[in-house]
């Protein structure tokens, strides 16, 4: 074995033993579990057309991959129309150098929550180049003050029961934060608040992009996706290329079911964000900075899509939409949470990891999965994970002699 | 094409183990002829017919996983690095443990409870009117972990030597003991071989055939206390076998079945698969598991795989759920 897999096999193997030893994340687990099955049970009941949306999606999502580069063409065609500037990134390192062009340095940034941005080291990379940067999603924030990854895609902090979260505020904020969940969220409420306004850069991911209107979609229930990305005069978004799909009509279905698979009914905030602010309201002239940023910023990430585009097994997991179900669902997730992953996580994740970060990475996910199928019952896109794992080893073991 | 390593990729030694044993031994365990093929001694079963009963040797090695997973922990725990290491195909030799001495640990009741599933498997087919053969000392276990593991070439050269043992039996038919097995039979097989045109059977298909052509009821196992079902992940979702189970043990006299709330396709993994790499987390899932059935109230839950009754039997600690196999509800009744 090479040192640096060997080492990264057992960096992996130790988190993900502290965390199946850790009581508190099987109990904040098997609780989150509980709520979700209810909570998707119910919003499928409420829209039970949703289940049949799914499929359309999919094949919605099947026919986008084979119009990657067109669709990415008319993106930032459209975005350009809207006064946006679009880009393409093939790699992760392009797109921190396009990044690093639009901020600079000494610059205070909002971001809200981004997997795209895990992916590529982002908070890392920008605190780097001398940024002051703040995740403003709660979860996400309470994991970067305990300075760690997120633990589930949708709930990063999933794991961390309040009493540790008044702890960490105490301390952080240098005042009592009492145990109390209202308490927390209000202190980071006002902590935040004004950090929007100050920002000189809001920076966000996305859900799903219309290539025909260059519309980006963010679903969010906390608002700060609306604050992060509308206050700052300048918003940049980082998203991967599978999260285009040809038309906005198209990118509604593939929000709703979304938002379904992740439990809501509907959620308190659906941000659909086209262009720069403008306003004619003076002679009719258009201006662009109003209210909300002058600058929209759209990179469009590849960093291994296409490759997956281009193999029938891994195109599906470019349906993946992150609603996050599939992890309450893994047997192994459930007691491990996010250690059981890298920077993507769980079954799913271990296909993200070959094609995005490497295989060596991808090795101790790949070897973690049960192979036993749970997530693909639960998935809207039906994603085969099983398969997927079972082709990885197949890599791997051949590569390995 | 994924993003290649930087450096050669090794897989974790106790993989590696295993396909030594396979390529070596014909089975994941390196166990001898007679350990897999004593169960059969007395039924004079031949050897060629147009069924063929093919146990893969998977309930036969099940007491002896626990000694081999056991041996690699202790590797871990020492500095000779079980995870990934140099070189481990004879992990054994250089670790000092024998095969012998491993497997001399082995409870004789564990050894004699499997090998009396396989032979109680093999009389209730005969019970039911099946005229069954084997392939006695000459079964190799099927490659279902070679697989599973990712050692294709591997399992492309094993599959040839076991499609001629089949062969050699004049079959048209197999039943399996395991779902594992029927799912590499059914779902790899063919793509290594075009000519593989044997029909595969589990064991519960074919009892299931049988008990539909006509109204009778048999007697169950005596079984006191409600009776919950542990679908199998590769039973329930690979295969799609669920609703065969429930109507077979509907004809079953004296069992009061109750759904576990993980049931059917949205059953729970018992861990097993994981117990190579990370036999810690496994014993974890197939406790979790243990207390999902055990919170149907029921006394007793059933299995229908080999893999998952070893991993739920050891994963039941203090609770008070019995687990039984399938075959055994089966063949206490039947057989009398």
């Amino acid at each position: 074995m090479s040192a640096a897999s060997e080492k990264i096999f057992r960096d992996y193997a130790k988190q993900l033993h502290e965390a199946a030893n850790d009581p508190s994340i099987s109990l904040a687990l098997s609780r989150a579990i509980k709520s979700y099955r209810e909570n998707v049970n119910k919003a499928l009941t409420k829209f039970p057309h949703t289940v049949e949306l799914a499929e359309e999606v999919r094949g919605i999502k099947d026919r986008a991959m084979d119009r990657l580069d067109e669709m990415v063409e008319t993106a930032i065609a459209s975005l350009a129309d809207n006064h946006a500037q679009g880009y393409f990134a093939s790699t992760a390192a392009d797109a921190l150098e396009i990044v690093d062009k639009l901020v600079g340095s000494g610059k205070t940034i909002v971001k809200s929550k981004s997997m795209v941005g895990e992916e590529i080291g982002l908070r890392e990379h920008l605190e780097e180049k001398g940024n002051q940067i703040w995740e403003t999603d709660l979860g996400e924030f309470i994991q970067q003050l305990r300075h760690d990854r997120p633990m589930h895609i949708l709930s990063p902090a999933i794991h961390v029961p309040r009493e540790d979260v008044a702890k960490l505020f105490t301390s952080f904020f240098g005042k009592e934060v009492p145990p109390d969940i209202a308490a927390e969220v209000g202190t980071v409420r006002e902590f935040l608040r004004e950090k929007y306004f100050q920002a000189d850069i809001g920076m966000s991911g996305a859900n799903v992009v219309a290539a025909d209107t260059g519309s980006i979609i963010v679903i969010e229930n906390e608002g700060n996706a609306r604050l992060s990305t509308g206050a700052p005069p300048v918003h940049i978004v980082i998203v991967g290329v599978e999260k285009l799909v040809p038309t906005l009509q198209e990118a509604f279905k593939v929000a709703e079911v979304n938002w379904r698979y992740a439990q809501y009914t509907v959620p308190s905030y659906v941000n659909i964000i086209s262009g720069p602010s403008k306003t004619g309201d003076i002679e009719k002239v258009t201006t662009y900075g109003a209210h909300g940023p002058r600058e929209l910023h759209v990179i469009f990430l590849d960093a291994g899509r296409k490759a997956m585009a281009a193999e029938p097994l891994f195109r599906q997991a470019l349906f993946c939409m992150r609603c996050g179900g599939c992890m309450y669902e893994c047997p192994v997730f459930a007691l491990t949470a996010g250690r059981f992953g890298y920077r993507y996580l769980a079954g799913i994740g271990a296909a993200w990891t070959a094609f995005g970060s490497g295989m060596e990475y991808a090795l101790p996910l790949t070897y973690t999965c049960l192979r036993c199928g749970r997530c693909m019952e639960r998935c809207p896109m039906k994603i085969d994970v099983p398969s997927m794992i079972a082709e990885l080893r197949r890599r791997m073991a051949a590569s390995a002699g | 094409m994924a993003v290649p390593a930087s450096e050669a990729l090794k897989l974790p030694a106790a993989l590696e183990v295993i396909r030594g044993n396979i390529n070596k031994h014909g089975n994941p365990l390196g166990l001898k002829g007679q350990e897999v093929s004593g169960w059969a001694k007395g039924l004079d079963l031949p050897r060629r017919g147009d069924v063929l009963f093919y146990t893969a040797g998977e309930y036969q090695m099940l007491p002896y996983i626990d000694s081999l997973v056991g041996a690699l922990e202790r590797m871990q725990e020492g500095s000779i690095g079980f995870s990934l290491m140099m070189g481990v195909r004879n992990l054994f030799d250089r670790a000092g443990i024998s095969a012998e001495k491993l497997y001399a640990s082995v409870l004789a009741k564990d050894r004699d409870r499997f090998n009396a599933i396989v032979r109680k498997a093999a009389e209730v087919l005969q019970k039911m009117g099946l005229e069954i053969c084997w392939l006695g000392e000459q079964e190799l276990y099927s490659g279902a972990l070679l697989y599973e593991f990712g050692y294709g070439d591997d399992l492309r050269q094993h599959a040839r030597k076991v499609i001629d043992g089949f062969r050699s039996t004049g079959a048209k038919t197999i039943i399996t003991l395991s779902p594992h097995t029927a799912e590499v039979l059914t779902q790899v097989y063919p793509k290594l071989d075009d000519t593989f045109d044997f029909k595969v059977k589990t064991f519960v298909e074919a009892v299931w055939e049988v008990m539909q052509q006509s109204d009778q009821r048999w007697p169950a196992a005596r079984i006191s206390g409600l009776v919950t079902i542990h679908d199998a992940c590769r039973m329930a979702r690979e295969l799609g076998i669920t609703e065969e189970i429930r109507g077979i043990l509907g004809r079953l006299d004296g069992i009061s079945i109750v759904e576990a709330e993980q049931n059917r396709r949205w059953t729970s993994c018992c861990g097993g698969p994981g117990k190579m790499v990370f036999p810690e987390i496994s014993k974890k899932v197939a406790a979790r598991r243990v207390a999902e059935l055990a919170a149907t109230g029921a006394a007793t839950a059933v299995s229908f795989c080999p893999y998952c009754l070893a991993q739920l039997d050891a994963g039941r600690g203090d609770t008070k759920l019995e687990v039984v196999d399938f075959i055994e509800l089966l063949a206490g009744g039947m057989l009398g």
